[in-house]
């Protein structure tokens, strides 16, 4: 068994006892609620059985004494006392309608009015005529209040005085053995429960539930703890007092104690009357809960096997996915060109980054000719494997169709109607193509659906290139697409880019938008390709701030420089040569505006270092001087070419610099000049003349 | 080229105003006659640049001044002759004030 089911048994188990203690309180808590309703009707239903038992008996008593005086007139004390006596009643008074007591069996009531007292007053309602008897509870008598005494009245004919009779409630001892005795033993509470009965002083039992009968004759026997029970006694009329526990007969009971008229009775009901009921709901319930948790176990464990399956099975199908996503990853990659064009009249970069589930994104650039040249992004649906063999397919077919055609709007409409002839997957894409003319720096485009590139004006903030764009490629057959038109002027951009940029994620789900790409390139202090790929990936990321990137973020940056300006002429390799040819340097630079550039004074230096070099010791009969001059970022290439004899003025050693004016030779330090005052430098050795190729770059200049 | 000379005894100055090239340094160095000098100072604040061949003219004077016990100096490089003077090591020879 492994450590996740023995988790799952020791819940199963603790919830099972929770549960079953939550059945035991509440079967206690029922049981126990039972139990003292039963104690509560035992206590009511017995007092009105006795009260009920006394008043018609006081009533009868009452009601022939009446009959008997006949009317309310002065009798003896010893007749009124041979009265009470025949009558076994503890007092007797006769009164006038005036509430006076004109005849009593003791001596002390004799004149008193009953009006003096608020209780006795109330028997005046004899008086009226309509009310014949009238009874009150025992209560504690106004000659001896440790007698309590109940009385009852019953009224002459017309209402002309009444009969009052008393009854003391310890004179109830023998009556009520005689009355209940027999009937408490067989009052039976619920289907165990009993009542008691037994005499206060004595504590001998006046009755006992039938099946104890033989085993005991009072409560102490019965197993009665009359002291523990004393805090419990409840006395009078009303409430039904408080349950406590007694064992009786061997069995724990639920008990009351009720004392009146001498007597103490005890209902109780043994525990077994409703806990034995509880006990067996428990049990069932137990088993019930056993048989639910065993078979909710089965089922968790079944899910955590299924779980298992189901988790092995995703990590198959994970590592599956991983090698999917590594191919398209591979084919996207293989599919980009990486070599940067290297026509020094435009400048382009290009940059994607794949996200974790490859996208189709893709981009190209290719010359179509010498002076026009095809760069594209494009961005197809789906992601993963079956989105990188389509771009596959796209790609080829979009640059073949370019090749072929040159202008964009005729290879997208074509490319379109080839993808939509077959394309059993309901892929499609969307496809930005531009054809920049080298010398003009106009270029055409054609858009399919793709996002607006972004162009960077010389005069003025980036904006969106937004004319109509056509409908997706590969959607509908048929479509025609158009071609469009735009210039950059030298050192203006243009930013193509995919779907991944504008809709790249923050952490709280915000947008990357349009806004933002065109703040970023803003900011940008330089528009050269490179900077600008590199400045939007680094702000795509800051603002993903670790969010993942649900989209391949591809980014295509072209920038047009001006054709480069070239000047050429031959010279005398002689000292005037050299001459002219530095007065040539001169007009040149003055023609493009390097004239009064910091670097005119280091080409110079080349051009006189080289000339004098061929003029002295080439046997030349002479050279001619190639100057091409490249904008933004400026760069002057100068080419010497001579017909002397070979000569690799790189393959010499460069002169001892550290040496003192004696110990150097003179001569030698040209070359270490032209060396250190430019950035490349190349000989070549064709058609019988020595070619050395001088290059002298500037930094970029920066804003465009 | 322009150069402009003033002698004062066995102290010669020399301006020199222009380019040092292959073309100019022979006139620099045919105005140079160093005979009884013993103190020749450069003042070449208006040259432009020098190359290589300037560069020897100064390099033969400062060895005739070593050899004869005299003082040469050089006054007011432009940073392009400064440059120059540092990339050919010229820097640690003259005396560039």
């Amino acid at each position: 068994m492994n450590k996740r089911r023995c988790a799952i048994v020791v819940v199963a188990l603790a919830l099972y006892a929770a549960l079953i203690s939550v059945a035991w309180c509440v079967g206690t808590s029922e049981a126990m609620h039972k139990t003292e309703v039963l104690l509560d009707y035992a206590i009511l239903d017995f007092r009105s059985t006795i009260f009920g038992a006394i008043d018609t008996m006081l009533g009868h008593i009452a009601k022939s004494s009446v009959r008997s005086f006949g009317q309310a007139r002065p009798h003896t004390i010893e007749e009124m006392q041979v009265f009470a006596k025949v009558l076994d009643i503890d007092e007797i008074n006769i009164v006038d309608r005036t509430g006076t007591i004109i005849a009593a069996n003791d001596p002390r009531c004799l004149g008193v009015s009953l009006l003096d007292f608020p209780e006795s007053g109330k028997f005046m309602v004899l008086t009226n005529g309509t009310t014949t008897t009238y009874s009150q509870q025992f209560r504690a008598g106004a000659h001896n209040p440790d007698v309590r005494r109940k009385y009852l009245g019953a009224a002459f004919p017309g209402g002309n005085g009444f009969i009052q009779v008393g009854f003391d409630e310890k004179h109830l001892s023998g009556l009520l053995v005689e009355m209940l005795g027999y009937v408490f033993d067989e009052w039976l509470l619920g289907e165990k429960g009993f009542f008691l009965c037994a005499d206060v002083n004595t504590d001998r039992m006046i009755s006992n539930p039938a099946r104890h009968r033989d085993e005991a004759t009072c409560l102490m026997e019965a197993g009665f703890d009359s002291e523990a029970a004393r805090a419990y006694e409840l006395k009078g009329e009303t409430g039904t007092g408080e349950t406590f526990v007694q064992t009786l007969f061997g069995e724990k009971c639920y008990c009351r104690n009720y004392v009146f008229g001498g007597h103490r009775f005890v209902p109780a009901v043994p525990e077994s009357e409703y806990f034995g009921l509880r006990t067996a709901y428990v049990t069932v319930f137990v088993v019930l809960l056993f048989l639910v948790l065993a078979a909710f176990g089965w089922f968790v464990d079944r899910v955590m096997r299924d779980a298992d399956s189901l988790k092995a099975y995703w990590a198959s199908e994970d590592k599956r996915r991983a090698k999917d996503l590594a191919i398209a990853s591979t084919i996207q990659n293989a599919a980009m060109p990486n070599v940067l064009p290297a026509d020094p009249r435009f400048r382009l970069a290009a940059d994607i980054s794949a996200a974790k589930e490859v996208g189709g994104d893709f981009y190209d650039y290719f010359p179509l000719d010498d002076s026009h040249y095809a760069f594209l992004v494009a961005d197809v649906s789906g992601k993963g494997i079956t989105a990188a063999l389509y771009m596959m397919t796209a790609k080829t077919l979009i640059k073949d169709t370019l090749l072929a055609l040159h202008d964009p709007a005729a290879a997208l409409t074509k490319v379109n109607a080839e993808l939509c002839r077959n394309n059993p997957a309901n892929m499609f894409l969307t496809a930005w193509v531009g054809v920049l003319s080298i010398e003009t720096g106009y270029i055409t485009f054609a858009n399919a659906g793709h996002n607006p590139p972004v162009v960077m004006r010389k005069d003025g903030p980036p904006r969106y290139l937004r004319p109509m764009s056509g409908c997706m490629l590969a959607i509908m057959d048929g479509i025609e697409y158009k071609s469009r038109m735009t210039r950059l002027k030298v050192g203006e951009s243009l930013l193509l880019y995919t779907d991944g940029v504008t809709e790249a994620l923050d952490p709280h789900e915000v947008l990357f938008g349009d806004n933002r790409l065109l703040d970023v390139i803003g900011a940008a202090r330089s528009y050269a390709p490179s900077h600008i790929c590199k400045l939007v990936r680094t702000a795509v990321a800051a603002f993903a701030d670790g969010s993942p990137q649900a989209d391949d973020l591809t980014i295509l940056a072209l920038q047009y420089l001006a054709p480069p300006r070239v000047f050429s002429h031959l010279f005398p390799a002689t000292r005037a040569g050299i001459a002219e040819a530095t007065e040539f340097l001169d007009k040149s630079l003055e023609s493009v505006g390097l004239a009064e550039s910091p670097h005119a004074a280091s080409l110079n230096i080349i051009l006189d270092e080289i000339t004098s070099n061929i003029v002295n010791y080439s046997g030349a009969h002479g050279f001619e001087v190639d100057i091409t001059v490249v904008e933004n970022p400026s760069s002057v290439t100068l080419v010497f070419s001579d017909d002397g004899t070979p000569y690799d003025p790189l393959g010499h050693i460069d002169p001892d610099t550290t040496l003192s004016a004696e110990e150097r030779p003179i001569g030698g330090l040209g070359l270490l000049m032209v060396k250190k005052m430019s950035n490349e430098v190349v000989y070549t050795r064709g058609h019988n003349r020595n070619i050395l190729k001088v290059v002298k770059s500037f930094p970029a200049v920066e804003n465009f | 080229m322009q150069i402009e000379k003033k002698q004062d005894g066995s102290k010669l100055l020399l301006r020199v105003v222009g380019r040092l090239d292959t073309n100019t340094s022979p006139m620099l160095d045919a105005e140079l006659k160093l005979d009884g000098i013993n103190e020749l100072e450069f003042d070449i604040g208006e040259l432009e640049y020098v190359s290589s061949a300037g560069l020897r003219v100064f390099l033969g004077a400062q060895k005739a001044m070593n050899a004869c016990g005299g003082k040469m100096t050089i006054k007011n490089p432009n940073a392009t002759v400064k440059n120059v003077f540092d990339i050919t090591g010229c820097s640690g020879i003259f005396n560039i004030v």
